[in-house]
């Protein structure tokens, strides 16, 4: 079952599945849907998709009838939950659009660790368009069939979807020509940034809102999941990275303030299939549980056995050393014997 | 989070000029305190001038003392030889505080301007006059046991909880600044201000004076930092004591000694300096000293522990710096600073 959904190309009939408001797909036929499939744990400081999609649609729809009508089109989805697997997208970032006949017209994915292009968006936009449309004939949208099968409603919505895919935190800068307006600032939001971070060797750009850690960035908007968020105030260590080869914490660094800076993550610290010494060490001397503060843990011990200053420490200068990184199984004697090991290495 | 735009410094000057002209914006350089009160919604700046890409970083030998950059990391200010070697009492207060990850961070101008950690500063649902002036201080009523001895007012009880700042104080440091105005030089101990009816302001720095160094004065004396916390490591001081000694002989020519966590600002302990100088250091005059330095704590109802446990560390201070009794680890170190927890488990080395 699950391979075949996870086949559903456009064009074909999307089977039934629940959405949370207690409806089902069949039930919503009649109009165009937009399912959108994200983390639920998106982070505050980051737009929710649906208020990027709310206040898009105000904006490229001014004057267009069912402006309003649009936000019901919209469906937020936990891209864990029930149709988010019974339609083959669980665990990736993905945007799905249905038309009036419950067939799917559209369907973009954000694989783990990529970024979705403009060109991308914009070349699933021209393979939809029917017929070129003007703002006028935008004014006058009605359920109308255009040729090629897809009503202006369709249409306008698939623009929309597209629209708030671009505006997506993780996605490239829109290019000028999509003629998307850039919304001015107001009070209740920052203006978005281009931010180029450089991440395990590789460059990686992207438009973050200037209140986004470095720890949302890495985890929400490139994938890199390996670093976790304990506390996200400074107090647990389970965020920690390496700026320019030194151990600071990702959830009270601003990303834009990490521009230039060599970072380097847990996914970053092997050589190909070869575990950097502290990684083999941990796992020799069994120095976690749960594993969830593992990460920082093994980042905060390469670099402390990479500074001169720490790396030659005795047990209690490690434990010293390493007491930025809490472990709620209590761990700690034998990650202590695990960084001991390490430093024989 | 409160929206904010972001700009990047590209000089001192500029920075200076764009946070002057407008009141919401703020600087940020290492961002450990700032992105914490950001996240909190205790600080809501309109706009962020990030000052930590100017060339503020260098730590140099300065008319016989040492010039700290602003942007110095506290981890390269807290092994700069110069600086462990000589004035110890600093090495001591930075890497006792914090944890590496921190320390590796957060900046020498940005630590001594890190805001309280009394708990209702930080509650939005809690009146604070220092975040909300004129809202009313919820530490006098509630529970203060890490709140001030000295120097509080009606307004406000809170203590300043940076460890480098009483060291700074106790040797007399000097902040270089910039600001709107110019130029000037600010004697460290006369940095902080007490908080009298208005302490929503931490420090004398006017808004959009920017920090370019923290000098440290030729000093041929000894120094050191005591800090007793609730855990072994990376926890904030509940009482903490710096001390600079110049000796001539035998006696004590000058002694110097600054108290943390008792009150607004780093607290010169100024009759027990007075009290030591021209003596020969016995633990019996210690004692003395000690107690001339609490004689006028004003304690709040839960944190009068902190008088005998204040008076023990400050003649313990005194004891170790003097040389009467070691040190409890390598000066210089997180070791010496400790109290309980991993101190005595580094050697001294001879």
């Amino acid at each position: 079952m699950h391979n075949l959904v996870s086949a559903l190309q456009p064009g074909d009939t999307v089977p039934n599945g629940p959405l949370p408001d207690g409806s089902t797909l069949f039930e919503r036929r009649g109009r165009p849907i937009i399912l959108a499939f994200a983390p639920t744990e998106w982070d505050p400081a980051q737009a929710h998709q649906s208020a990027i999609f709310a206040r898009l649609s105000q904006e490229f729809g001014s004057g267009v009838a069912f402006a309003e009508a649009a936000p019901e089109a919209w469906h937020s989805l936990d891209y864990r939950g029930e149709l988010a697997i019974h339609l083959g997208v669980a665990g990736q970032r993905a945007l799905l659009l249905l038309d009036e006949e419950g067939v799917l017209r559209w369907k973009t994915v954000v694989e783990p660790g990529q970024d979705i292009r403009p060109g991308q968006v914009l070349a699933a936009l021209q393979a939809l368009r029917p017929e070129p449309l003007d703002a006028p004939d935008l004014a006058a949208a009605s359920t109308e069939v255009l040729t090629g099968g897809m009503s202006r409603r369709t249409f306008v919505m698939a623009t929309l979807a597209a629209a708030a895919l671009l505006a997506l935190p993780s996605v490239v800068a829109a290019a000028p020509e999509t003629a998307l307006p850039s919304p001015p600032p107001t009070d209740n939001r920052s203006a978005m940034l281009p931010v180029e971070l450089n991440i395990n060797g590789k460059s990686h750009r992207l438009q973050l809102d200037p209140r986004t850690a470095l720890l949302d960035a890495l985890r929400e908007n490139l994938h890199l999941t390996g670093t976790k968020k304990g506390c996200d105030h400074g107090q647990c260590g389970a965020c920690t990275v390496h700026l320019d080869g030194h151990s600071a914490l990702s959830c009270l660094t601003l990303a834009v303030m990490a521009q230039g800076k060599a970072i380097t993550t847990i996914e970053g610290l092997a050589k190909g299939d070869t575990l950097h010494p502290v990684q083999a060490a941990f796992i020799k001397h069994d120095a976690f549980q749960c594993g969830y503060c593992t990460p920082g843990q093994i980042m905060s011990a390469s670099a402390l056995l990479a500074d001169q200053h720490t790396r030659h420490g005795s047990a209690v200068e490690i434990r010293e050393a390493m007491s930025g990184n809490l472990c709620r199984c209590a761990a700690y004697p034998n990650i202590i014997a695990a960084i001991q090991e390490a430093q024989r290495a | 989070m409160h929206p904010f735009q972001y700009q990047r410094a590209e000089s001192g000057d500029q920075a200076v000029a764009v946070v002057a002209k407008n009141p919401d914006a703020a600087f940020i350089a290492g961002g450990t305190s700032q992105v914490d009160l950001l996240k909190e919604g205790v600080h809501q700046p309109s706009l962020l001038v990030d000052v930590a890409g100017l060339p503020l970083r260098q730590i140099t030998d300065f008319e016989g003392g040492v010039r700290i950059g602003a942007n110095a990391t506290n981890t390269e200010a807290a092994y700069y030889p110069a600086i462990q070697a000589r004035y110890p009492a600093v090495s001591e207060a930075l890497l006792a505080g914090a944890s590496v990850q921190i320390r590796n961070m957060a900046t020498m101008a940005g630590n001594p301007l890190q805001r309280t950690r009394c708990p209702y500063f930080r509650d939005l649902d809690q009146p604070c006059n220092k975040r909300t002036p004129g809202s009313g201080c919820a530490a006098i009523g509630g529970y203060n046991h890490v709140h001030a001895l000295f120097g509080a007012s009606a307004a406000c009880v809170a203590t300043h909880p940076s460890d480098l700042a009483v060291a700074l104080s106790a040797l007399d440091a000097r902040v270089q600044t910039t600001g709107p105005r110019g130029s000037r030089t600010i004697a460290f101990p006369d940095l902080h201000r007490l908080p009298g009816t208005t302490p929503h302001l931490d420090t004398v720095l006017e808004h959009g004076e920017l920090i370019t160094s923290i000098d440290l004065p030729a000093f041929a004396g000894r120094s050191h930092y005591l800090k007793v916390r609730e855990r072994a490591s990376y926890a904030y001081a509940l009482a903490s004591c710096a001390v600079a000694l110049e000796m001539d002989g035998a006696k004590i020519k000058r002694a110097r000694i600054a108290l943390g966590g008792v009150a607004h600002k780093p607290w010169r302990a100024t009759p027990a300096e007075a009290l030591l100088a021209g003596q020969q250091p016995t633990e019996k005059l210690f004692q003395a000293a000690a107690a001339a330095a609490f004689a006028d704590a004003k304690p709040l109802e839960h944190n009068a522990y902190k008088i005998p446990m204040g008076r023990n560390l400050l003649v313990r201070a005194l004891l170790e710096t003097s040389g009467l009794q070691p040190l409890q680890g390598p000066a210089g170190t997180a070791f010496a600073a400790s109290v309980g927890g991993m101190a005595g488990q580094v050697a001294t080395p001879n």
